[in-house]
């Protein structure tokens, strides 16, 4: 029944509706209940992998990304450049340089995977990040921002990572960070002037002519042994001003991927887990999760001194840049695609990422929220 | 009795009910009435957009919550202060009882399925387990 290309299609549909009712009643990403329901199904029911849910979860890392890097507060960032230059890079040089060799030289993985093990959790997630600082209302003080700007910076890190490490340094990777460079740098104008050639359609032509240009970024990326996502954060870094100015775009592109693209990304991520993997590396999962955790704290904690934070607010930040999501489980999913890691050493990983998403989180809202907590909101 | 009766509302019939009730009670009392509010947003979110959505849904709700509460605190002659918060309501709604001192917590009561009352337990529950003061629970 599973050649059966509609019926594959409603149950990957199924599970992502259940996924979105799921969230919406208990308040948790859908990314994440999605990875879940893809893990209990790949591993209950199974869910075969055939070539065009691959395309459509590929389709959807690579709007994530876009999407990610749309998100960058280029103003926040320039205006915080020492602090959250220092802050963000710190926060993606240690854990993935612990985390690499933690794998190396504890684990005995071999320097490639052990790579795939730094850059997965190497990783801040900006989203939760931003969840929790709008809770405390820190989001609209110095902190918050310098914060925010950081993870931005870390993410940047990851991206660059995973986009050059496993590249092939030929004389067509330089043709490729050439014309990534020229996008990147013309895009700020041609893009809000294409976009206000053509309007907004129903046939979208901007979002097309985004499309055009992450596809064809995203193909040269491949072809020297690079990673689509690596163009795709910087071209929405290139638009995140355009993006602020006019949210409309993103919005709509937002209501694409996220209907439906990134739930084939979000539930293959998961349907890769392995449960027997999953048991036998409950330690594996912890030192993971431990040393992404003390990295970050050797790292950010002193950062935070120097840049006067108090004690609360400096164990705040610091616990809040060890959570990572999306590009840590983009990062693993990679490996396992291209046949870096196998699949027991992409269920560790994965759910390293995970744990790193929740572990940091409870403790810092537990333990160290600071003294701005449940900031009056303003409806 | 009491110098300040703190109510929650999450905008439900259940909500609607104790801030009647509770406006009540202020008024004979005497008593200073604060109303708390909270806004849940997506836990663990891929996206900044998905915060943001939620947050302006949430926006959207409180508002229409806290005009509606605020004409019934005016009809029963009482005056409210309103607030609204964001995080998790059972530790953000503790958290102000704790802040403000408040002699007395009412809540609505809001049934839920007898397995998620096992597994997760209500809002309710777990505030009258939490809270530093009385809390009144209104069916």
């Amino acid at each position: 029944m599973m050649d059966n290309i509609w019926f594959t299609s409603a149950l990957w549909i199924a599970l992502a509706l259940a996924s979105a009712l799921i969230s919406i009643r208990i308040a948790l990403s859908v990314a994440l209940i999605e990875i879940m329901m893809g893990a209990l199904g790949g591993n209950i029911i199974g869910m075969p992998l055939t070539p065009w849910i691959n395309y459509l979860a590929g389709f959807g890392a690579i709007l994530l990304t876009f999407l990610a890097g749309a998100e960058v507060d280029m103003a926040v960032v320039r205006r915080n450049l020492g602090a959250s230059l220092g802050i963000g890079f710190v926060s993606f040089l240690l854990p993935y340089i612990g985390c690499m060799l933690a794998a190396r030289y504890l684990l005995g993985w071999p320097w490639p995977q052990a790579q795939i093990a730094g850059i997965s959790l190497s990783t801040t997630s900006v989203a939760v990040v931003y969840a929790v600082m709008v809770e405390t209302g820190l989001n609209k003080t110095e902190l918050g921002k310098i914060i925010l700007a950081a993870c931005f910076i870390t993410d940047l890190g990851t991206v660059l990572a995973l986009g050059i490490v496993f590249a092939s340094f030929t004389i067509w990777l330089l043709a490729f960070a050439a014309a990534t460079i020229v996008v990147v740098m013309m895009l700020p104008k041609v893009g809000p002037w294409f976009f206000a050639l053509v309007g907004q359609r129903v046939s979208e032509p901007e979002i097309k002519f985004l499309l055009l240009i992450l596809f064809a970024l995203g193909g040269f990326a491949t072809a020297v042994g690079s990673e689509a996502v690596l163009p795709a954060y910087l071209i929405g870094m290139a638009l995140a001003p355009a993006f602020q100015h006019d949210p409309e775009l993103p919005h709509r592109m937002r209501v694409i991927a996220f209907a439906v693209l990134t739930p084939f990304y979000f539930l293959k991520a998961g349907s890769l887990i392995e449960a027997k993997a999953l048991i036998a590396g409950a330690g594996l999962i912890a030192l993971f999760l431990g040393m992404k955790m003390a990295t970050k704290f050797v790292g950010i904690l002193p950062l935070t001194r120097y840049y006067r934070f108090d004690k609360r607010e400096g164990m705040y930040t610091t616990l809040l840049m060890s959570t990572g999501l999306t590009f840590g489980s983009i990062s693993a999913l990679y490996g396992l695609t291209n046949h870096i890691i196998d699949q027991e050493q992409y269920t560790v990983l994965l759910t390293s990422v995970i744990a790193s998403a929740v572990v940091p989180t409870v403790i810092a809202q537990t333990w160290f929220l600071p003294k701005i907590a449940s900031a009056k909101q303003e409806v | 009795m009491f110098k300040l009766i703190v109510v929650a509302n999450d905008g439900s019939v259940g909500g609607f009910k104790a801030l009647a009730l509770a406006c009540d009670i202020a008024k004979r009392a005497g008593t200073a009435l604060h109303m708390i509010s909270v806004e849940v947003l997506p836990n663990m979110p891929a996206s900044i957009d998905e915060v943001i959505e939620a947050k302006t849904d949430e926006n959207h709700k409180f508002h229409d919550v806290l005009a509606k509460a605020r004409d019934i605190a005016k009809k029963k002659g009482v005056k409210l202060d309103a607030e609204v918060v964001a995080g998790h309501a059972v530790s953000a709604i503790v958290a102000y009882v704790k802040a403000h001192k408040a002699d007395l917590l009412v809540v609505g009561f809001m049934g839920h399925s007898a397995l998620y009352e096992r597994i997760i337990g209500g809002t309710a529950d777990r505030l009258v387990r939490l809270a530093p003061c009385p809390v009144l629970v209104v069916k």
